[in-house]
């Protein structure tokens, strides 16, 4: 059949509107580097965001409270339509409450070595969201100890900063946990003591942590009032950048660690330019596929004649729309592959760029650059069959 | 294959057909593969269209053509495509060769259009064979209406056919090179079992016909 596909090709002259064909190529080139490229770089900061470097444990948990201003001074509590309302976002995956106590309390050291006191308040959380597992996380009234967890800050603030001025020992996590310590609880009345002791430190929660047996225990006995509003709630959530969180927290006033969700702010750039990047490449896609469509109802008019004669000694349409489609949808095939060449050149040496930098992102195109590339591919060579029928079909019959 | 006219009578024809008889239009014929059809009619009697009709080239017309049992009217653009591949070959009137390209290539077409019947060596025999060898190379726009009546011939002859259909092939040929013409569609017909039909104006004697008729 090759002998008949020269043939044609003398008969069916592709050379017409040859110039607008090469700007249509053009287009399209322009069209697949900005609809790929836009999909690699969201790819890219996706690999960023979700990347183990990134995915520590305290990025996934916020701590929310109300912004504190001169209005809702002492009216901070979080209402139950406001937590069910933030239970139903879906960047949200669960909410925990923190409970704080409502009691005066306060710890000293059974040492007179090394004596320390401090009046203290404690939170409880409940326990899926605390960072430390110890088997000693538990209490009832007849355990001789109340276990705490410290967050790993206040034991930097002491080993760097309180303990140089003090003239005191640094201590390491396992000399904190050594230590047994006196917590006083003051009720109507008077005073309990309890031993205490460090099982854990927290990156997740800048509050000393107290089981929530032990929370509940002490604000029934020593809790001065009965309004068990929190204030302050832990979610969990897959992506602390998601821009919505950081909108929804706008939006009702709330607040959290800025430093967790900084990634939003990158995010919000990344995806504008993502999306100018890629409604740009569709735009010029759709025309580009205009243009193929001009090009090819141009070059069947133009060679009415010789396929009407080709029809009448028998050539079939499928042979016809087979000999267009292979004169017309290579080119694509060819603008696709070098578009994705080009990605991945860039792509080898972003990598490099900004490993410089500290920054880990892969080597090569990523799976969604090139789905989208064989789906680009698959949609042109349908649009191209649509075209070549549509045209062809008048003329067959005739 | 066999082809069978049912009253068949051309449209914008209608009126003239009304008033006389003829062997083909308004009547019943069946035409068995292998026979020798002459068709005899004067200018102007619809010679030309009947041969579009068979070959489905115009759909203006009553009755019906029936190829093997199947009505020409119900079959599809790849199926027409496939008959005219296989089994229905034809000389034109006005030969519609494709001026631009050569004669060979003319031909060429022809015999790459469906998995080739005969090596490409034959369009040379053929060619010698009809006396045109020499103008093989030249677009078929620059040869003369003879060179093209033979290039055309030699074009129907060079596919598979179970039928061969001829709208006065010879009228630009000599005594001598309509018998030369005569002789190789007779053996190419042989060759195939196969039949063709043939529309002229007059009586001829250059095949022994199964069947003549009268438009």
């Amino acid at each position: 059949m090759h002998g008949l596909q020269a043939l044609l090709k003398k008969l069916i002259r592709t050379g017409a509107g040859r110039s607008r064909f090469v700007l249509a190529i053009v287009g399209l080139s322009v069209a697949m580097l900005l609809i790929l490229a836009a999909v690699q770089i969201q790819s890219n900061f996706n690999d960023l965001l979700h990347s183990k470097t990134n995915q520590d444990s305290v990025a996934n948990f916020l701590v929310l409270n109300k912004i504190l201003n001169d209005q809702n001074l002492g009216a901070t509590a979080l209402s139950e339509k406001d937590i069910e309302e933030l239970k139903k976002q879906p960047f949200v995956e669960s909410v925990g409450l923190l409970s704080p106590s409502r009691f005066k309390a306060s710890i000293q050291s059974n040492s007179t070595r090394f004596p320390f006191y401090t009046d203290i308040a404690f939170e409880a959380v409940p326990n899926d969201f605390i960072d430390v597992t110890s088997k000693d996380w538990k209490w009832d009234e007849t355990m001789p100890f109340v276990p705490v967890i410290v967050p790993n800050m206040f034991l930097d603030f002491y080993n760097f900063q309180f303990s140089f001025s003090q003239n005191l020992p640094q201590l390491t996590q396992g000399v904190v946990k050594m230590i047994v310590f006196k917590i006083n609880l003051y009720g109507p009345n008077g005073v309990v003591n309890f031993n205490g002791h460090v099982v854990g430190f927290s990156d997740r929660i800048s509050s000393l942590l107290v089981p929530q047996e032990f929370m509940n225990w002490g604000n029934s006995r020593f809790g001065k009032n009965q309004d068990t509003k929190p204030s302050r709630v832990i979610i969990r959530t897959k992506d602390p950048g998601n821009p919505k969180l950081t909108d929804y927290l706008r939006q009702h006033n709330l607040t959290t660690d800025a430093d967790k969700t900084r990634f939003s702010r990158y995010r919000q750039v990344v995806d504008l330019v993502v999306t100018i990047s890629g409604i740009t490449g569709i735009i010029l896609l759709a025309f580009a596929l205009l243009i193929f469509s001009l090009f090819i109802q141009l070059t069947v008019a133009s060679c009415k004649e010789e396929i009407v004669l080709l029809i009448t000694l028998g050539a079939s349409p499928a042979q016809l729309r087979a000999f267009l489609m292979r004169q017309f949808f290579p080119v694509n095939i060819i603008i696709i592959l070098v578009s994705v060449c080009i990605l991945s050149v860039l792509q080898y040496y972003l990598h490099y760029l900004l490993l410089e930098q500290h920054i880990y992102v892969s080597a090569y195109p990523s799976a969604g650059m090139v789905f989208c590339a064989i789906g680009v591919l698959a949609l042109i060579w349908l649009m191209n069959r649509v075209f070549i029928r549509k045209y062809i079909s008048p003329t067959a019959g005739k | 294959m066999t082809i069978a006219l049912d009253h068949i009578v051309p449209i914008p024809l209608k009126d003239r057909f009304s008033q006389r008889t003829s062997d083909v239009w308004n009547n019943t014929l069946a035409l068995e593969q292998g026979a020798f059809i002459k068709i005899k009619a004067p200018s102007g009697t619809g010679k030309t269209t009947l041969v579009h009709i068979l070959y489905k080239l115009r759909n203006d017309f009553e009755g019906a053509v029936q190829i093997d049992n199947t009505s020409l009217s119900a079959i599809n653009d790849d199926q027409l495509a496939a008959l005219r591949q296989q089994h229905i070959s034809i000389i034109f009137q006005d030969l519609r060769l494709f001026p631009n390209l050569t004669a060979r290539e003319n031909i060429e077409l022809k015999r790459v259009l469906q998995t080739p019947f005969y090596e490409a060596g034959v369009i040379d025999s053929m060619a010698e064979a009809l006396g045109v060898s020499h103008v093989m190379e030249q677009k078929a726009g620059l040869c003369s209406y003879g060179e093209q009546q033979r290039i055309a011939i030699i074009r129907a002859l060079i596919q598979p056919f179970s039928w061969l259909i001829m709208d006065e092939p010879f009228s630009h040929l000599d005594l001598v090179n309509t018998q030369k013409a005569a002789a190789l569609i007779e053996a190419e017909c042989r060759k195939r079992n196969a039949g063709f039909i043939i529309t002229d104006l007059d009586e001829d004697t250059n095949f022994t016909y199964t069947k003549q008729y009268s438009l």
